[in-house]
């Protein structure tokens, strides 16, 4: 059973929700969805940081390494002087790494957020379940679940 | 007005250029699609008839097809400080121009992309230029600048298509709603079933700040490279430290001017006067005057550097700049770069568009002029007096490079009937 209550207003919405916390609804029973991100939202409803973070760290630090282990083994697996330059010539190969970097990083934290937000959701897209402009909480009955 | 019908207003203004198109759109399509046409057909005619119908003599090897490079993967930057820097600094006028700048940056990145390509002759051997394991054994040399470009545009091509397609998410929702048919079924499967729960809008924040954050440091870490393309060989001209800043101002530069250039319409035909006003013109208008003293400082630099340095060769490089056969680009170059945007000085002159859309042109102008200039010149007039040259371009060169124009005009308008022109749901939570 769920509970749904649906707000054309931005500020009775946040009221509403600040009521229901007030009451002593357990954080986890309520789901809100907004037409766009609103901050108090995330002020009132105290909720874990996300996690894409952790991907977006993980994934810039690979692709550092992968920037640096794959200029350095690929230049020593043919050595060839080039130019009069070293063979492991550290600092072109910083462009390389910190190209990866990025690359790495923003293409884990995209991975990151669809696998948190668990998108794309197939119900999501087949379902007709639209609620335009308005501001919606759903409360689920927590004794039934 | 009620915050609900407010809402409602937002998505039906925005999404009112879906409508059917008009006669002046369709008319520009075609014109658009008819350059790309003749690109097309020219570059195929290059194909078969090899590099020598571009008109390349010795010394000039590097000409209009390396400076288009250059002027598109510029053009891009801009969109990138506006939606990923300007974001960090939460500066509100932002929304006005994000989604216009993201889309320019990604098809002026696609556009930038294929001149290596047409600039190699035989394009089909472009990928030499990616490193992977081949029965050849050998690997590509990571100490060559044209390798890191390859690594820091893909980086930049990739990260700014995803950044533009993140921020289009909640929106291909909402526009789904008014959408139908085919388009309809594309927006619900773009919006990948976004229903905006806490959940995902907390997590999407997060993502939105790391994509700003990653793409920052590339607005100054792309177009460096693209000058290390020039800085890191000796040729007189090329050949200096201040290449770096130099080149990434005068991307931002350039790709402020065409952020105006393409909004300034854009607002006329959409008719989006309340969400892009004037007053986010004029701080467009100061980050396009600010970017146009560092370029000028720049040239002032470059020249300085070449009289006092004491370099011979150098010096009869810049001399030949202001005084040769090309004078007469290198001096409109200094007009429209250094002279015109000082007009925007008057805040009478910043909150005009007519004035803005005037000054935006020619510093595109400028700005395709100041790369010809450095690069024909540079080589046209080197070391030893035995070996200068000239160099003019032909109808082949001419007629690729208005193909580029009409490729990214060409995407431009299709992006303009078919997704959201503004960000929907950062207006309405400004709101």
């Amino acid at each position: 059973m769920v509970d749904r209550m649906i707000f054309e207003d931005r500020d009775r919405f946040l009221e509403e929700l600040r009521r229901l916390v007030r009451d002593g609804v357990p954080g986890e029973r309520i789901r809100v969805i907004t037409p766009f991100g609103v901050p108090e939202v995330g002020e009132i409803l105290p909720r874990k940081r996300s996690k894409v973070r952790f991907f977006a760290l993980v994934g810039a630090a690979s692709g550092t390494v992968t920037g640096f282990a794959f200029t350095i083994l690929t230049s020593l697996s043919w050595p060839l002087i080039v130019g009069g330059k070293p063979i492991v010539s550290i600092p072109p190969f910083i462009i390389i790494a910190f190209a990866l970097t990025i690359l790495f990083g923003a293409l884990s934290s995209f991975a990151g957020f669809l696998l948190f937000s668990r998108l794309p959701s197939l119900r999501g897209i087949l379902s007709e379940e639209e609620y335009g402009n308005a501001f919606v909480i759903l409360v689920e009955d927590g004794e039934r679940r | 007005m009620e915050n609900a019908e407010k809402y409602a207003k937002v998505d039906r203004d925005i999404l009112a250029a879906m409508k059917k198109p008009g006669r002046v759109y369709l008319a520009g399509l075609a014109f658009t699609a008819s350059l790309v046409a003749i690109g097309g057909i020219l570059w195929a005619y290059q194909v078969r008839n090899g590099l020598g119908v571009a008109g390349y003599t010795h010394p000039v090897k590097w000409a209009i097809y390396i400076t288009n490079f250059v002027f598109w993967v510029g053009i891009a930057h801009s969109g990138t400080l506006i939606s990923a820097v300007l974001y960090l600094f939460r500066a509100r006028y932002r929304t006005s121009f994000n989604r216009a700048a993201e889309a320019m940056t990604v098809f002026a990145l696609m556009v930038a992309g294929l001149f290596p390509l047409i600039h190699l002759g035989r394009s089909w051997v472009f990928y030499f230029l990616i490193p992977y394991p081949t029965q050849r054994q050998i690997w590509v040399n990571f100490r060559s600048p044209l390798i890191w470009d390859v690594f820091a545009v893909g980086t930049y091509f990739t990260v700014s298509l995803v950044f533009f397609y993140v921020g289009m998410i909640p929106d291909f929702a909402a526009a789904k709603r008014y959408a139908e048919g085919i388009r309809k079924k594309v927006f619900t499967i773009l919006s990948l079933g976004w229903k905006g729960t806490d959940k995902e809008w907390r997590h999407y924040g997060m993502l939105y700040l790391f994509l700003a954050a990653f793409a920052t440091p590339l607005v100054a870490s792309v177009h460096s490279v693209v000058s290390w393309d020039f800085a890191m060989s000796i040729v007189p001209g090329w050949h200096t430290t201040i290449f770096a800043p130099y080149f990434v101002a005068g991307a931002i530069f350039s790709g402020t001017a065409m952020v105006i250039t393409l909004v300034v319409p854009l607002r006329k035909a959409m008719n989006l006067h309340e969400y892009i006003t004037d007053d986010h013109f004029e701080s467009i208008a100061k980050i396009l005057l600010f970017t146009s003293l560092i370029v000028s400082y720049s040239y002032i630099i470059e020249f300085g550097m070449a009289s006092y340095g004491g370099n011979v060769f150098e010096m009869g490089s810049f001399r030949y700049r202001a005084l040769g056969e090309f004078r007469y680009l290198t001096w409109t170059m200094i007009f429209c770069n250094s002279l015109v945007p000082l007009t925007l000085f008057a805040k009478r002159l910043r909150r005009n568009t007519t004035c803005l859309l005037v000054v935006s042109i020619l510093v595109n102008v400028g700005m395709w002029l100041e790369r010809f200039v450095i690069i024909v010149t540079s080589l046209a007039h080197d070391y030893d007096p035995y070996v200068w040259g000239t160099y003019r371009p032909t109808f082949v060169e001419v007629g690729i490079s208005l193909g580029s124009f009409g490729l990214f005009f060409t995407l431009y308008l299709l992006f303009v009937k078919n997704l959201p022109v503004l960000s929907i749901s950062e207006i309405k939570e400004h709101i």
